[in-house]
């Protein structure tokens, strides 16, 4: 029972694969099969078929090298196989014109060596089939069996993928075989045949895996990688007999592939073929064998991706589910959420060390799958999102995913999912979505609640509700109030962070999407929501939020009074608003800026004036006040003064709801603040607004409850004449030039308005000023800017010359 | 084609298929050269008769004591051309003593001669039958000699068992190897498989080859040659425990003869198949496993194409016998190794 052993003394030394001379391998094996298929074409152009054949048999004598990469391999099978379909193409025709041999199928048999044997034999049983020269059947039974003596991987593939190649038109798609032709086998006998291919070609693909050096491993994990194509096509030809339906996949195709697959444990084939199976069979086959599929997924090996079979699975179920716009594709009798879910569960289950990111990953697909297939069914989203959340606690309560981290950026992406398949209101019926958002660190928090916002806005949804706004405010904690586990983060939170900037105008816009549309009242719920939130946010976060809080809430109260009809309360409705705000602003004037808040009193007061309730007055007077000391406060910056201050006159000068009592209180604060003013250009020009003030701003004639305009001449003259008097006196002869002009232009102004005390005669004398002045400055191009103002008073007082109004004027430039 | 006796004054020609019905087929002349001649083949128990002509030469006459044919079976050992060894000798006296002044054929006729070889040109032996006519003269005879071919016929053999063995060395390899049949005709295939049970070793092919042994002589004389007929490949690559690889090998196109033994207690001929498996370094593993070899009578409608283009591509040539290590022999036919009944095919695709 022992064999017998010897050694040849002429032991080869078989150095390895050279990768260097690998170009000229292939050259040179490529020039022998050219120079042995030339030959043979010449012989079969004699009719020499046996010639033929034995030129055919050295050129395939090729194909023995084990010199060669997959690669290089593949490239000379290519032109071998081309060159092999010449002597197959003219056998076919012998056959045709009925001068076949018929004795060749045994001839070739003949062979010595193994791999041109095979290669000729396909070919000679490829040629006999399609000649009814031999029974389809039993060729087809006697290649697939013969191939097995090429146990070498690389030519054993090869020689397979040939084979399979050459039957593809062949195999048998019947149910009843032919009763004319002997035994040509049935689709029963083509699943035999492709199904036992497919197994020795997986065997030879994963036995390359233990093949050689160690150290290759990897260069060897890539070749293989580049052959998997051969083995898969077995299973696309698999896909393509049409006798396969539903029943012979789930009984005989799918249970023999996975047989092979599972046994295989090779994590690469098992990878491949189980996205292979995936994406060859049609969609019916998966959904009506998903417990089986999903069972064998628990038996693949430890190292296999499980994650990306699954996603894979689920993601094309549910592209299936919702093509054509409907959820139809599912039968009913498949609950496709509940097979997965549990066979999920089962998988998570029987993989201990499967890494949190894995899971989360299957969590994710499962959440895609339950919110595109089952739209309208929110139990099922949140289930998921719920076992989600339990899979943490169970792995440890109440800790947070650690930032950075792959689970941590699996989360982010489940949780974008509801948002992007959703609009922002069906989302907040996920109550676990929230659950699970507190699972992650601040940064990935952030992540999800700019990603909300920004989706928000991006798709304008409107959030109509109270109840709504408040939800949506627990999910987006993150960026309203300061969080304790980013206590780094926290002294980047000002002003001068970009970042924090752009979050917070983020959560500013958000506001606008709170809209109540028929329902004031709604709105106020909004409003006060919002202020109990956002007074929790810090002063920073104040500075963005609040400013939109109050003009919405401005803006309400012009709602109340277009419905002042239906409701009457609404003065006192109003009334509260504007206390809000009082408070509101309040809190903003401890910013270091008075800017912001005093616009925001302006604001009030000119809302107050428009509201035009019973007490709009106090209300404005009380904001236009707050203003005012604001602006008192506002020491140092001479340039923001003088802004604030043109922002106080030109609202006085809109607002209508003053008595003369404390408007006459207003105005001459005001213009007494002008004067006051340090530089004197804005002195002048300050005064010159000053001037609207007792002309066209508006009082309430207390005994009419009309408004009427001040038109107050002697203080317009006064403001007028204190403002030529100090243009006089100011130093920098441009500047002055510039401020000539602005008052030559409220001159006419007032000339047009038909103040008395200013004629023509005035006008002639300030041109000539003018005029004068400007002949004395130099000529430079900061001037340019100035001379094009006064050519272009100039301009409109030469046409205005024409009209009689105008006559004497005298401009001579 | 005819051998002249010395001084020859006549041309001898043997005319043994006047109908052109018998069969001929080419034989190799000689060891040194490749001249090959056609042959008529007889069978056992057939008659041999036909006409000798004797064509003299112009305006010659041969005076003669007789003239005499024989059939002569005889067994030459080419390594020492004095042993010739007849096993059969018939003789006929054609003309009594007088003189041939003209062309003259006699016919002539052996019945139901027993011819119990099969001819055979080996490397140290040569089985061969032939007719010898001899013109007895004074002084030198004028003798020639005309070969036939004979070939042995079998019936189907009664037992014809499958071979069957488990073969190994020991923690390294073990395979199970089966042929379907110990017994195989000329024409016949060689159906088979092996089995892997252990695969330790880096094999790269596997082979099997028709070994032919010729063995003549006999006691310390014994002279023993063997011939590689054919090395057919089986297998390319590694194969791993349970694969099972097919073997299927025509014999028609290869030059062989029916298994002879103990022809004439001179020699025997007899065939091996021989399994080699090749490690990657080169190192043979074999086993050795006689097959008996028969000749079937032939079907009337000849399949003659195998025969004609079995050396497509030619076989390699006999590389160096590989009997010199010695080998153990297995359990032929053992029935718990055999491999349609072992039970430990592990691997549910080996089949």
């Amino acid at each position: 029972m022992s064999m017998q052993k010897a050694v040849d003394n002429n032991r080869s030394s078989n150095a390895g694969l050279s990768m260097d001379n690998q170009e000229k391998l292939l050259a040179d094996a490529l020039q022998n099969v050219r120079q042995h298929a030339f030959a043979m074409k010449r012989v079969l152009d004699q009719q020499s078929v046996m010639e033929g054949l034995k030129h055919a048999a050295n050129m395939l004598g090729e194909l023995r090298t084990s010199l060669l990469s997959p690669k290089n391999y593949y490239e000379l099978h290519v032109v071998v196989v081309e060159e092999l379909h010449h002597l197959e193409l003219y056998l076919t025709d012998e056959f045709e014109h009925g001068r076949g041999s018929h004795d060749l199928y045994e001839v070739v048999q003949y062979a010595g060596n193994i791999v041109p044997r095979l290669y000729l034999l396909i070919t000679i049983g490829h040629v006999y089939i399609r000649a009814n020269e031999l029974p389809r059947r039993e060729v087809l039974r006697d290649l697939v069996e013969m191939c097995r003596g090429v146990q070498h991987p690389l030519r054993g593939l090869f020689l397979r993928n040939y084979l399979l190649q050459c039957v593809k038109s062949l195999l048998p798609d019947t149910e009843e075989e032919n009763q004319e032709a002997s035994k040509t086998g049935t689709i029963l006998d083509s699943l035999d045949f492709i199904l036992l291919n497919f197994s020795e070609m997986n065997k030879l693909w994963v036995r390359m895996q233990y093949q050689g050096h160690t150290r290759d491993l990897q260069r060897r994990e890539q070749e293989r990688r580049e052959l998997r194509i051969l083995v898969g096509t077995n299973l696309v030809r698999l896909s393509e007999l049409e006798c396969v339906n539903v029943e012979r996949y789930k009984t005989i195709v799918l249970p023999k592939i996975m047989e092979q697959v599972v046994s295989c444990r090779d994590s690469i084939a098992q990878e491949y073929l189980m996205e292979c199976i995936i994406q060859v069979f049609p969609d019916e086959y998966h959904l009506n064998t998903l417990n089986e599929f999903l069972k064998a997924c628990r038996e693949l090996s430890a190292s296999v991706n499980i994650r990306n079979i699954l996603i894979s699975l689920i993601d094309r179920l549910t592209a299936y589910s919702t093509r054509d716009g409907s959820q139809q594709n599912i039968p009913e009798n498949i609950q496709l959420f509940d097979i997965f879910s549990e066979q999920i569960a089962e998988v998570v289950k029987s993989r201990i060390n499967m890494p949190p990111e894995d899971i989360v990953a299957l969590q994710s697909a499962l959440l895609n799958l339950s919110l595109k297939c089952y739209r309208d069914q929110f139990e099922y989203g949140n289930k998921v999102l719920e076992n989600t959340r339990k899979i943490f606690d169970n792995i440890a309560l109440d800790t947070q995913v650690q930032t950075g981290t792959p689970a941590a950026k699996e989360l982010v992406k489940m949780l974008k999912i509801p948002i992007d398949c959703y609009d922002i209101l069906d989302v907040l019926k996920l109550n676990h979505y929230k659950l699970v958002l507190q699972l992650l660190s601040y940064r990935e928090r952030h992540t999800v609640c700019m990603y909300i916002i920004n989706s928000i806005l991006d798709k304008e949804t409107i959030i109509p509700t109270a109840e709504q706004v408040t939800q949506l405010f627990e999910l987006l904690l993150t960026l309203i109030i300061d969080q304790t586990d980013s206590a780094l983060e926290t002294s980047r939170q000002t002003i001068t962070n970009e970042d924090f900037v752009e979050e917070q105008n983020l959560v500013a816009r958000l506001y606008n999407n709170f809209q109540a549309p028929n329902d004031p009242d709604q709105q106020y719920h909004i409003i006060k929501i919002c202020q109990d939130t956002f007074k929790n946010g810090g002063l920073e976060r104040m500075r963005f939020t609040y400013p939109p809080i109050i003009m919405q809430a401005y803006a309400l109260t012009f709602r109340y009074k277009n419905i002042r009809e239906q409701d009457e309360k609404w003065e006192k409705k109003c009334q509260k608003l504007f206390q809000l705000c009082n408070q509101l602003i309040n809190t903003l004037t401890k910013l270091e800026t008075n800017d912001l808040p005093l616009r925001l009193y302006l604001q009030g007061a000119l809302a107050a004036s428009e509201i035009g309730s019973e007490n709009a007055e106090t209300i404005a007077y009380e904001f236009f006040s707050q203003a005012y000391t604001l602006y008192e406060e506002q020491a140092g910056d001479t340039r923001a003064q003088s802004a604030s201050l043109t922002l106080l006159i030109g609202t006085l000068e809109k607002v209508t709801c003053f008595a003369e009592e404390n408007h006459s209180t207003l105005r001459q604060s005001l213009t007494q603040a002008a004067t006051r003013l340090v530089k004197r250009p804005d002195q002048v020009r300050t005064l010159l607004l000053c001037t609207h003030l007792f002309w066209s701003a508006q009082r309430l004639n207390e005994s009419t409850q009309k408004s009427e305009q001040v038109h107050d001449n002697e203080k317009v003259l006064a403001c007028l004449k204190k403002a030529t008097k100090l243009t006089t006196q100011i130093m920098d002869q441009s500047v002055q030039v510039q401020l000539y002009n602005e008052l030559l232009n409220t001159y006419i102004y007032f000339f047009n308005q038909n103040l008395p005390d200013i004629d023509i005669t005035l006008l002639n004398s300030l041109i000539e000023k003018l005029q004068n002045e400007m002949s004395k400055i130099s000529s430079n191009e900061n001037d340019e800017f100035i001379r094009n103002q006064i050519q272009k008073t100039f301009d409109y007082l030469r046409q205005q010359s024409q009209l009689e109004k105008f006559q004497g004027l005298q401009i001579n430039n | 084609m005819d051998l002249l006796g010395l001084g020859s004054k006549v041309d001898i020609d043997f005319l043994l298929d006047p109908q052109g019905q018998r069969k001929q087929i080419e034989v190799k002349l000689d060891d040194n050269t490749n001249k090959r001649i056609l042959q008529y083949i007889y069978y056992d128990g057939e008659d041999v008769g036909g006409t000798v002509q004797i064509k003299l030469k112009k305006n010659s006459k041969v005076e003669h004591q007789g003239i005499r044919l024989e059939f002569i079976g005889q067994i030459e050992m080419l390594n020492d051309r004095s042993t010739v060894h007849e096993f059969i000798n018939l003789s006929k006296l054609l003309a009594f003593p007088g003189e041939l002044t003209e062309n003259t054929s006699i016919d002539f006729h052996f019945p139901n001669v027993e011819k119990p070889y099969e001819s055979y040109i080996g490397i140290n032996v040569k089985l061969r039958y032939f007719l010898r006519l001899t013109i007895i003269r004074r002084f030198t005879n004028t003798v020639c000699e005309r070969d036939i071919c004979v070939q042995q016929l079998s019936q189907y053999p009664e037992i014809n068992n499958s071979i069957k063995m488990e073969v190994g060395i020991e923690d390294c390899l073990h395979i199970e190897f089966e042929y379907n049949k110990s017994k195989y005709h000329l024409k016949d295939v060689i159906v088979g498989k092996i089995y892997f049970l252990l695969v330790r070793i880096k094999i790269k092919h596997m082979e099997i080859a028709i070994l032919k042994k010729e063995s003549t002589g006999s006691g310390p004389n014994i002279y023993a040659e063997t011939e590689t007929i054919a090395k057919y490949e089986i297998m390319d690559g590694a194969p791993v425990r349970g694969e099972s690889i097919p073997i299927r090998l025509f014999l028609g196109g290869y030059d062989l003869t029916p298994t002879m033994k103990d022809v004439q207690r001179k020699f025997s001929v007899r065939y091996f198949l021989n399994l080699v498996l090749v490690d990657e370094e080169e190192r043979r593993y074999f086993k050795q496993q006689e097959i008996v070899l028969w000749r079937k009578q032939e079907k009337v409608k000849q399949k003659n194409s195998a025969k004609q283009y079995a050396h497509f591509e030619p076989p390699n040539p006999a590389i160096k016998p590989e009997d010199s290590a010695t080998g153990i022999s297995g359990s032929e036919n053992s029935p718990v190794y055999g491999p349609s009944s072992s039970g430990n095919n592990s691997d549910s695709t080996s089949d």
